[in-house]
């Protein structure tokens, strides 16, 4: 590892980071105070975008880049030579502090290699996290990572500081997993996914979390007054039992944050360590009452993220998996990344593999059918017709297939039917709900509340009649869609287009719609 | 010869906008022959008279009292940012809009298939979309006072409601957003109420000149070269997300 200028710290591990989907900021309101410097918006706020289209939203960094494991597709796999540095928790710190006072970011997203082991990662990380929320007292939004692996401990703790964690799925199956992440498990995957729902249910039901403690517990500012370190982050020294390791701490006051480079939390002498976190009487919290109030663990909720064409699974399986994660893991979001060849490996996509981006925006579509609009992965695809079609997005595809329920009267048809239309959005299908109370809806009422018709009008009437004299035919239907997107398809397939999905296009409804 | 129209004249400001339509209401000039306007570059016609209002507080907080009581407060919001318009016909709109509103009560927001509710919907919604979007394009310089100091050029008047995120965001900071269109301020003083002024273009100029670059924002450049991904580049898409006149201060699209 090198030491090299902040600057250049940046570049190497914004540049690491970058294929990491997630960005947004959403899903949590909350309102800044006096003494601190944040808030947060459930609709999430875009500072910038990026030359690929990419909504800047977060301070992107990986804390490490160096990293034990190898797996295949990835940049800064243990065996590709790579210049190799890490942030210190300082250094992230006021990075994000920085940032963020002149409005660059809306908060950070903290994520990393495997530095010795997850759990010693994962501990630096929540130095971090805790350096900005208690001693610069930052109240914006933070999203971390869950490196599958770490101790569950750490990852509870974090979870307290953090809005959002995610921990990658990777590959769509196991066996993906096996053949290209050799040092991860489905096991190890989906535990600190399981954790973290857990975790976020039991702090919606307003229970304290019982997290056995790593530094003796006591927040920072409580350090502070007992005369610890800096700030605190006192590490007890694992042969002592955790009391005795506090006092202990209070008199070697020099053992500040940046000595843990060399040193560790838990991980070198993990086994004894564990021991220790046994050893604490349950009912010992990291949280003290009068922190706990502002203490939410996860209040953003928790996503996920898998990568779409460096195996050979099908839209069917991968749609199939988003759907049991959203149903059985309460994931807020399922991100799929379409394979960007970077490795050479005779297990991947050759090199030069043009990203298959047309794939991931259908199902970035499908994804937003399951979530919003009502539809399962099997009414989508089926194992006999496991692939979305190149030229009909998903909504058109299904509606094809059956006309019967079709046309939809506009002024009677319930929301969720309404949702249903071709071309008509949850923005428009609650436009219509509302503007129907006051009075009847016809075309040009429809065009002026903002829905678009250039597809719906196949599929609608509005007082019993339609748009144009039109068959309800499958063929006629599908030949007239298939037109209107041709170019739009073609383009998304070349890179020429590619827009991030939205599911409103006026931002400022966000707010009272739904959080993404 | 009696006149054809009757036009208010008002200055552009919510709480002077309020102030002409109490007084074309309480004139009660019949609907085809009344418009009201704001007086800044306003283009004159033949045939019309004019009233030139004169701003009037206690009037303006008695018309918005009584469109958040008799009609509802997401009326009023939406009627309050319409005002921050710059449609040039948004006073006609809103004052078309106030009288259904005062025929139908709180149901005159479900009319939105109605051309005037409509109108208003598309009015108001322009403004919080541009505003959402400075809440996270302003970029602020760092004063050597220490003070964060931002500018804008904006078609509408968002300032009124970017400032109040910014000073529930940054309450322990100092700072001003300038709007360079309308000449105005946003000043907040740590632990203080932030509030509007209007400015002169030379203070304004000097505000800004006592901002400095600072080696953040060399970092921040270099953030935003390095997280795009080289494979996926579309500038296209970009510039739909991220409009070219909301670029004028955004220091990572500087070409430098």
């Amino acid at each position: 590892m090198e030491n090299l200028p902040l600057e250049r710290k940046l570049e190497i591990l914004s540049d690491a980071a970058k294929y990491d989907v997630a960005c947004t900021s959403s899903g949590v309101d909350r309102k800044g105070k006096e003494g601190s410097m944040g808030n947060t918006a459930a609709c999430g706020i875009c500072h910038s975008f990026a030359a690929d289209g990419r909504c800047i939203s977060l301070l992107k960094i990986l804390y490490t880049n160096e990293c034990v494991y190898d797996c295949k597709y990835c940049l800064n796999r243990r065996s590709n030579d790579t210049v190799r540095t890490s942030f210190t928790p300082e250094e992230v710190s006021e990075l994000t502090m920085q940032f963020y006072r002149r409005n660059y970011i809306e908060g950070l997203f903290l994520s990393s290699g495997v530095r010795h082991n997850p759990t010693e990662t994962m501990e630096e990380i929540y130095i971090a996290l805790r350096l900005l929320r208690e001693k610069n007292h930052f109240n914006g939004y933070i999203h971390v990572k869950a490196i599958p692996g770490a101790a569950p401990e750490i990852v509870a703790a974090v979870g307290l500081l953090a809005d959002r964690m995610s921990t990658n799925l990777e590959l769509p199956t196991a066996e993906g997993l096996r053949r290209l992440a050799p040092n991860k498990t489905r096991e190890t995957i989906l535990k600190p996914m399981r954790q973290i729902q857990q975790g976020i249910a039991q702090s919606k039901r307003g229970e304290t979390l019982r997290i056995s403690r790593l530094s003796g517990g006591r927040s920072i500012a409580e350090q502070d007054t007992i005369g610890t370190t800096k700030w605190g982050f006192a590490i007890p020294d694992p042969s002592l039992p955790p009391a005795a390791a506090l006092t202990q701490k209070a008199d070697t006051p020099s053992h500040s944050l940046s000595d843990h480079s060399s040193g560790s939390l838990i991980t070198d002498h993990s086994d004894r360590q564990h021991d220790m976190i046994q050893n604490i009487p349950s009912g010992t919290s990291l949280i003290t009452p009068d922190r706990n109030k502002h203490q939410v663990f996860v209040p953003a909720g928790q996503s996920t993220q898998m990568i779409v064409g460096a195996t050979p699974e099908d839209d069917y399986q991968v749609l199939s998996v988003a759907e049991a994660l959203y149903r059985r893991f309460d994931l807020k979001r399922v991100f799929y990344s379409a394979y960007i060849a970077l490795n050479d490996d005779s297990s991947l996509p050759a090199l030069g593999t043009k990203p298959p981006l047309l794939r991931e925006h259908r199902l970035y579509q499908a994804d937003w059918l399951l979530r919003f609009y009502g539809f399962q992965a099997n009414e989508l695809l089926t194992p006999e017709r496991p692939n979305f079609n190149v030229f009909l997005d998903p909504k058109c595809e299904w509606a094809l297939r059956h006309l019967e329920y079709f046309p939809v009267e506009i002024n009677h048809a319930p929301y969720q039917l309404l949702l249903r239309i071709p071309g008509v959005g949850v923005k428009s299908a609650k436009r219509i709900v509302r503007a129907r109370r006051g009075m009847k809806l016809d075309f040009d009422g429809l065009k002026r509340i903002g829905v678009v018709l250039k597809r719906a009008h196949y599929f609608i009437t509005c007082n019993g009649k339609m748009m144009y004299p039109t068959k309800i035919d499958e063929d006629y239907i599908t030949r007239n869609l298939i037109d209107l997107d041709r170019k739009k398809n073609w383009e998304i397939a070349y890179d020429m287009t590619y827009r991030q999905l939205s599911l409103f296009d006026d931002k400022s409804m966000w707010a009272g719609g739904v959080s993404i | 010869m009696d006149t054809l129209f009757t036009t208010y004249l008002c200055e552009d400001t919510p709480d002077g906008i309020f102030t002409a339509i109490y007084d074309a209401w309480a004139a009660r000039i019949p609907d085809g022959q009344l418009k009201l306007s704001v007086e800044d570059g306003y283009c004159f016609e033949l045939f019309t008279e004019y009233v030139y209002v004169q701003t009037d507080l206690e009037k303006a907080v008695k018309v918005a009292r009584s469109i958040a009581k008799k009609i509802s407060k997401e009326a009023y919001d939406m009627v309050y940012l319409a005002t921050l318009s710059r449609d040039p016909d948004k006073i006609d709109v809103i004052y078309r809009f106030l009288k259904l509103g005062f025929r139908y009560g709180h149901r005159v927001v479900d009319l939105q298939a109605d051309e005037t509710v409509c109108r208003l919907f598309d009015i108001q919604r322009n403004v919080s979309n541009e505003a959402h979007l400075f809440r996270g394009f302003i970029r602020f310089h760092h004063s050597e006072q220490g003070i964060l100091i931002a500018k804008i050029r904006p078609k509408n008047q968002p300032l009124p409601l970017i400032a109040p995120h910014f000073a529930d965001r940054l309450p322990e900071e100092h700072f001003v957003i300038l709007d360079e269109v309308h000449h105005m301020g946003a000043f907040h003083e740590r632990g203080r109420q932030w509030f509007l002024a209007p400015l002169h273009e030379d203070v304004m100029d000097r505000i800004w000149n006592s901002s400095e670059s600072a080696e953040y924002e060399h970092m921040w450049k270099t953030f935003f070269r390095t997280i795009a991904i080289k494979e996926r580049e579309n500038y296209r898409c970009q510039r739909t997300l991220c409009a070219i006149r909301y670029r004028d201060y955004m220091l990572e699209f500087d070409s430098a």
